[in-house]
């Protein structure tokens, strides 16, 4: 068989370069090589650093997708440089042939493609990311827990995560508020709180529904959608949710207030009543210390929504109502069937 | 720094078990975890298949004793057997307190752990969870290191054991993140840093780091090595880039198959076919494409491993990694088609010299899993016994630290000690005289290794590739760090790794040349027999003025006579 020759073409790498001892801020390095078709961005950076510039830093382990070490941005996405193909990234070029290279976000940067990894592990952590077995510690070892197979497909994909920290990176929330659990700290949560094996539900649950804990998810998705193990983060995301409504009540937290409040208007009006919103879910000190400005801008510039009494029901609110009803029955009887 | 106690270099399944069962053992103990990488990257997680116990779940027939007769015969006979019988009666204990911590195995119809058949295994005792297992235990051990409060040193890089007259007193290591070194005075050391097999760099299926830092370091110190001439070549590595397909991939039923269309297997081991044991296997392939019965291919001849009669339903249920780094690294998709595969360095057999309780020869310091020599598996380690090795004697060492460590005092590292460390790396960056790149190095390395004291060896090619060692050891003493900065040198990193691994690479070839018979992994083609006579022995190695000194030891018999393995 004759000698096959891959496809091979120049690609520029715009790397972020930051060295703290000597930089104020990151700026980007541009480094063009030569690239064969099949080559992953983790190969291109070594060939770059064994071959164009030794400082260029970033972390890199088993280049087999398991470990977790190389997460980085490419072309604006968290994702993997071991398991992303270079000639996939080049229609998804802003600048025409040149790839972006750039840290993790959310994560304080330590030096060019890498991020320090410990605020990920506090948060393991503070939230009690582990079993912690209802197996007395000197009875281990003498038999194994019987799990049926259908209480280990709860858990079985959430045990996928490898914690390369793309999730965190994208999360919306994390990015305003650093203090954030983050998604993969909710999916691991979750994981552990499906498992029977686990005797710390309760107090797991009651540092989640805390400041900075599961309610203050917005549902953006981004973390599914970026998850380099297709990991439905969002589906442990909801099921934390659910567990804490179902095991505490509606007492918690804002973000649970902010759900019951939505609880009541809609059977009332098909809608949400948006004017008292935050005096429901945050209280009326919180609302008038952190709203009132933002409420006087809105009358200028006559933004206001309407006060209850004006909002009109929604059309097909009948319908509306029997369907909610059925759907609140429906719930109620899964619930006591669980029990 | 206040001394420690216990300071384990690695945070694999080895490191994590030790520290985890020293402070079971006893709690008031001061223990670090020195790591560089995140305790949850380590190459465990790279381990895909699964733990052997002999649990029965499965096979209500098994029995320990059986797992103990495999596991020294697949060893060639060269395992310790009573090391062996420790590692398979701990093994169904140390299965069940993974289960009771939380890792999420597999499970079978009636609820208990699942178990799968596996190369070279009479019975089908391999204990997983999909393709995943070395990652679900790495990450149960790290969640348990967290939830104790195990204190961790995490990217930390180990430089050198600090001895004094013979006597341990800690070790010296630089802070990544800040380039900054510094001392740690310890009463035991217990090294837990994996393998060596990645010095055959682009033929070897293991991670970047496993340069066998451990190794190299103790080795240094004057502590021996012991069978370093034995490593594993997997057969199953993908083509281009070496990494690994399970052997699960076998387990549940693939087939090799050569160019003719033909399950080629059944010329070498007729009644375990793919499923025969790694080195085996491996020489079968190796020979298929000398006869000239390979496929070709832009990277090199190589055989095709068909799961396509599999079903897509038990590919996407129990083997998803594996389809997934077929379709990243291969750009093929096994449910559809066969996945080209060769042969790939992928464990190192040989490491620090230990006993059965994770004792070196030098007092205070152990050593457990890939990067110990126990020895439980001889001249040929079965799938599944080196999860379950890296527990079992992980636990052991960390137990055995934790009992011992009041007996010896921590040494004062002084800071000249320290200071003398840090010049030698400074000295690495100046221009004068420096000039070798060290990647091309590393590259040539691993080419005359692969070719020279690779699957099939003989002393010509040997020779030449013990030469070719020490030329690029002298060509090393020339190789330049670019970086000059402190913070996350991954620059010097990368050749302090690579001088672990050329001294490493030294004893392996010359250990190669003097083991004049075929055993297990080392196969000579000018001594294609197994000699008991002269051999049935393990090879030492001890570090005199630069280079190994060649020792031997004795084997530890049992219940099991020496027989002529087949399969």
């Amino acid at each position: 068989m004759g000698e096959h020759k891959e496809e091979m073409r120049d690609v520029t790498f715009r790397i972020t370069r930051f060295n703290p001892q000597v930089d104020n801020k990151p700026y980007f390095d541009d480094y063009t090589i030569p690239v064969e078709k099949g080559i992953t961005v983790l190969r291109a950076l070594n060939y770059i650093k064994e071959h164009v510039d030794a400082t260029v830093t970033f972390r890199a382990f088993c280049q087999a997708g398991i470990c977790g070490s190389c997460g980085m941005r490419i072309n604006g996405i968290s994702k993997l440089a071991c398991t992303t193909q270079v000639w996939d990234e080049l229609p998804r070029c802003r600048v025409p042939n040149v790839v972006k290279v750039e840290p993790l976000r959310n994560m304080p940067l330590v030096k060019d493609l890498i991020v320090d990894m410990d605020p990920m592990v506090d948060k393991m952590k503070h939230y009690a990311n582990w079993v912690e077995s209802v197996m007395p510690e000197e009875r281990m070892g003498e038999k194994e827990f019987l799990i049926a197979e259908e209480e280990f497909q709860q858990y079985d994909k959430a045990t996928d995560c490898i914690l390369c920290a793309s999730c965190m990176s994208e999360c919306s929330i994390l990015r305003a508020n650093k203090e954030y659990v983050g998604p993969a700290i909710l999916l691991k949560s979750q994981r552990m709180n499906v498992d029977s094996r686990d005797g710390i539900h309760d107090k797991r649950m009651a540092a989640l529904v805390k400041d900075h804990g599961v309610w203050d998810c917005t549902h953006c998705y981004r973390c599914q959608e970026t998850c380099v193990k297709s990991i439905p983060i969002m589906d442990a995301i909801h099921g934390v949710r659910e567990d804490a409504l179902v095991s505490r009540g509606v007492k918690d937290t804002s973000g649970a207030k902010h759900a019951e409040a939505f609880m009541e208007d809609l059977p009332k009006k098909g809608k949400l009543v948006e004017a008292t919103l935050p005096i429901r879910t945050n209280g009326m000190v919180w609302t008038l210390k952190n709203l009132l400005p933002m409420a006087f801008k809105m009358i200028i510039k006559r933004r206001t929504p309407p006060p209850p009494p004006l909002v009109k029901p929604a059309k097909g609110l009948k319908k509306f109502r029997e369907e909610f009803n059925e759907m609140s029955e429906h719930i109620k009887r899964d619930r006591k069937e669980n029990q | 720094m206040k001394p420690f106690d216990i300071v384990v270099v690695g945070g694999g399944g080895a490191g994590l078990y030790a520290a985890m069962e020293a402070m079971k053992t006893n709690p008031s103990l001061n223990i670090a975890v020195l790591s560089k990488v995140y305790p949850n990257r380590s190459h465990t997680s790279a381990a895909q298949g699964g733990a052997n116990a002999a649990l029965a779940n499965k096979a209500k027939d098994d029995t320990v004793e059986m797992h103990v007769f495999d596991t020294i015969k697949g060893s060639d006979y060269l395992a310790d057997q009573d090391a062996a019988e420790v590692l398979c009666s701990e093994a169904p204990k140390i299965i069940r307190e993974l289960d009771n911590i939380g890792t999420p195995w597999s499970r079978m119809d009636d609820k208990t752990i699942a178990q799968r058949p596996f190369g070279g295994a009479g019975r089908p005792r391999c204990c997983y969870c999909a393709d995943k297992t070395g990652h679900t235990i790495l990450q149960t051990l790290y969640e348990q290191c967290l939830r104790k409060g195990v204190f961790f040193f995490n990217e930390y890089f180990v430089l050198n054991l600090s001895v004094h007259d013979s006597r341990l007193k800690g070790l010296i290591a630089m802070n990544m993140q800040t380039g900054k070194i510094e001392a740690f005075p310890a009463r035991t050391v217990i090294f837990a840093t994996g393998g060596y097999a990645k010095m055959y760099w682009n033929r070897s299926s293991n991670a970047a780091g496993n340069s066998g830092d451990g190794q190299a370091i103790a080795y240094r110190a004057g502590i021996p090595l012991k069978d370093m001439e034995f490593v594993q070549f997997h057969p199953t590595g993908l083509r281009k880039s070496g990494l690994l397909v399970t052997e699960g991939a076998r387990g549940e039923g693939g087939y090799l198959i050569n160019s003719e269309g033909e399950r080629f297997m059944s010329r070498y081991a007729p009644e375990k076919m793919e499923l025969g044991p790694r080195d085996l296997v491996s020489r079968s392939i190796e020979t298929e494409i000398l006869e000239g019965r390979g496929f070709d291919s832009p990277a090199g001849q190589c055989m095709h491993l068909d799961l396509t009669h599999l079903g897509e339903e038990l590919i996407k249920s129990r083997l998803p990694q594996i389809r997934e780094m077929s379709m990243y690294f291969e750009g093929v998709d096994p449910i559809e088609e066969p996945i080209p595969i060769r042969p790939t360095a992928h464990y190192s057999m040989g490491g620090i010299d230990t006993d059965i309780f994770g004792r070196t020869p030098m007092d205070g310091v152990y050593a457990a899993g890939e990067a110990a020599c126990v020895s439980v598996h001889g001249a040929n380690r079965l799938g599944g016994n080196s999860l379950l090795e890296i527990l079992v004697f992980g636990r052991i060492a960390g137990h055995t630290a934790a009992e011992e460590a009041h007996r010896f005092e921590p040494g004062e590292i002084s800071p000249a000690e320290v200071q003398s460390s840090e010049e030698k790396l400074r000295e690495l960056m100046k221009p004068s005289g420096h000039y070798e790149r060290y990647g091309a190095l590393r590259e040539e390395l691993g080419q005359t290794l692969a070719l020279n004291v690779g699957i099939f060896r003989e002393a010509s090619k040997i020779e030449k590739g013990i030469a070719d060692i020490r030329e690029l050891k002298e060509r090393f003493t020339h190789v330049r760090v670019f970086d000059t900065s402190d913070v996350f040198n991954t620059n010097l990193f990368q050749v302090l790794e690579l001088q672990n691994m050329l001294d490493l690479a030294e004893t392996v070839a010359e250990g190669a040349a003097v083991r004049e018979e075929s055993r297990g992994s080392h196969t000579r083609t000018d001594f294609p027999k197994r000699d008991d006579e002269k051999w049935h022995k393990h090879t030492t190695y001890t570090y005199v003025g630069g280079r190994p000194q060649i020792g031997e030891k004795p084997v530890t018999m049992g219940k099991y006579e020496l027989q002529e393995r087949t399969y």
